[in-house]
């Protein structure tokens, strides 16, 4: 019922009151005083949820100090550098770690080489729904997960596949095509090629289209474009891009475990073998503390000489 | 103008991308409509026989269930985390911001096999480990940064004036929270939570190490049935991925349009 206003019993609305109360509560639960604080007090929560991980690195950097006792099956008491002794001696663990840079190098190489015409002709068309398909077929596999998509793969290039059954067609015998390196790589380059367009993308964007044309009305064909504009003008997305495929292929464990077979293990499965089959947490610790300082110091390295801005960290050159 | 040579070049690579990018997908999601009891392309007869089976398998369900359980949980603990921190970045003036942005960004500079061994350890010494929740958790840390990202590119847009008129016309902080900032943040907000539901849905190595028999998750699961036997039945679960991987990239298309994906910073 409206009342008029000289009404004794006049209220605020409720919403309002709660407000009010919700506003009060903040001022004696954090005083206007301590504004320059707000910041860091909306941080704190954030800070935290990563501290997990710092733990979890200095947990794993102590447990890599600890060899395993084969004895009780426990680690054992002293600090020692044995465990990190044992990779560097073994002809197995450098082995696994070649493959992996190996594996990782060439994924690289082969995704950049496809990423670009595809981010280019993306960014260049005219065509605002071929642009769309071409957005929404990077963005599918993005989003389906890497366990599907290579699950995906072991049924097209299996012995009875789809990949197979062509080369039937053409009178070709069916060819193993699984288990081996190639596949991982194949299923690495496939796996990183969506985050490789989406970090050139905006690279490229940034070129004006008029800087092309003037190289070619100068007499440039269009390998030269690529050559002496294209390729220096969009150098930070590129490395951007290299960096990033570059440490995810490197550490990754899906498409080495799924494709490889378990003949073509990258240092991250040998870390899980360790931790699971063997059950030498030590040692597991020691070799993913060495792949963390691994990507840390690639990263540092390509950061250092190209500048942080390939990151898209603001600030910094 | 793109000369012809170029043209087919760049056509030819760019339509094997296409294909290594979208044959194996639609391959699976055939494979799961196939009659027949063997993996198959084309499908030996059309049906919906291998849905059935899913729709009856009870560990695959229970793992769908808590698929859904941990993504949530992860939903609940990013979104206001990453809301907050987002703002605060871009909001507020803060001493060694280059360093912070160096420090969230950890997530994504250690590998992700370190992150989750390094998880396994703590959550073990805090004997948490076997339940469904720390998952969670684990996975919204893993994620952290697109969440972050993308709250803080709304809030960089939004005007600074706008606070201080909510002020000045006698709105409280927190009203002033709750009526300007948090509905102008709120498309990076929408863009992130989406983010951090799908990969947290489609996360695996860092499920794998802090599952076991009975926590497991859908991806985790599917991992363990194709290392023992490939059989229709996970095409068919396959395609559930599928199916939220289109619904994703649909609702992102609607919320913030796949283009901005194209725009230079």
């Amino acid at each position: 019922m409206p009342r008029d206003s000289e009404d004794r019993s006049f209220r605020y609305p409720l919403k309002w009151r709660i407000m009010d109360g919700l506003n009060a509560a903040l001022d004696l639960l954090w005083p206007r005083r301590l504004g320059r604080y707000t910041g860091w007090a909306l941080l704190t929560p954030a800070l935290l949820l990563v501290g997990i991980l710092v733990l979890g690195l200095f947990q794993i950097a102590e447990n890599s100090l600890h060899t395993l006792d084969t004895s009780t099956f426990l680690p054992g008491e002293e600090y020692t550098l044995a465990n990190y002794l044992i990779v560097a001696e073994s002809p197995t663990y450098w082995r696994i770690i070649w493959r992996s840079l190996l594996g990782a190098g060439l994924t690289v190489f082969f995704t950049l080489l496809l990423a670009l015409p595809y981010s280019y002709m993306m960014v260049r068309t005219n065509k605002a729904a071929l642009r769309k398909t071409l957005l929404i077929v990077l963005f599918l596999p993005f989003f389906i997960g890497q366990v599907v998509r290579a699950y995906g793969i072991l049924i097209v290039m299996g012995s009875s596949g789809a990949v197979n059954d062509a080369l039937g067609l053409v009178g070709i015998e069916p060819i193993r095509l699984l288990f081996n390196f190639p596949a991982v790589v194949f299923g690495l380059v496939q796996y990183m090629l969506p985050f490789a367009v989406l970090m050139l993308a905006p690279a490229l964007t940034a070129i004006p289209r008029e800087t092309e044309t003037a190289a070619s009305s100068l007499g440039a064909n269009w390998l030269k474009v690529f050559r002496h504009v294209i390729l220096p003008m969009a150098k930070p997305g590129l490395v951007g891009a290299a960096l990033v495929v570059g440490t995810l292929s490197l550490t990754d464990f899906a498409m080495p475990a799924m494709l490889g077979g378990g003949s073509q293990d990258f240092i991250a499965n040998a870390i899980y073998d360790q931790f699971f089959r063997t059950a030498d947490q030590g040692l597991g610790s020691a070799l993913a503390l060495l792949l963390v300082a691994l990507g840390s110091v690639i990263a540092g390295v390509v950061i250092a000489f190209f500048g942080a801005g390939t990151l898209g960290m603001r600030g910094r050159k | 103008m793109i000369s012809r040579s170029q043209r087919v070049i760049f056509w030819c690579l760019v339509w094997f991308c296409i294909v290594i990018l979208s044959v194996p997908t639609i391959i699976v999601v055939g494979a799961s409509l196939t009659g027949g009891n063997i993996i198959a392309f084309p499908p030996d007869g059309l049906s919906l026989k291998w849905y059935r089976q899913i729709a009856l398998a009870r560990d695959l369900q229970q793992a769908f269930v808590r698929s859904i359980i941990v993504s949530l949980i992860c939903l609940a603990v990013s979104l206001p985390v990453g809301t907050l921190a987002g703002i605060a970045l871009t909001r507020f003036r803060l001493r060694f911001a280059n360093a912070i942005q160096i420090y969230l960004l950890l997530p994504f500079t250690i590998p992700l096999i370190g992150s989750g061994i390094g998880m396994m350890l703590v959550f073990g010494s805090w004997h948490i480990l076997g339940n469904i929740w720390p998952v969670g958790v684990a996975l919204s840390v893993i994620n952290l940064p697109f969440i972050i990202w993308s709250v803080s590119s709304s809030a960089a847009a939004l005007d600074n004036d706008l606070e201080l008129a909510a002020a000045s016309c006698g709105a409280g902080r927190f009203e002033t929270f709750l009526h300007v900032t948090l509905p102008g943040v709120m498309p990076g907000v929408i863009t992130g939570g989406l983010l951090m539901f799908v990969l947290a849905m489609t996360e695996f190595l860092v499920s794998l190490l802090l599952t076991d028999a009975r926590t497991v998750t859908l991806p985790v699961q599917i991992y363990n049935n194709i290392r023992s036997i490939i059989t229709p039945d996970l095409a068919a679960v396959s395609s559930v991925f599928v199916l939220i991987a289109l619904l994703a990239v649909w609702l992102l298309d609607r919320l913030v349009g796949l283009e901005i994906f194209l725009k230079s910073k």
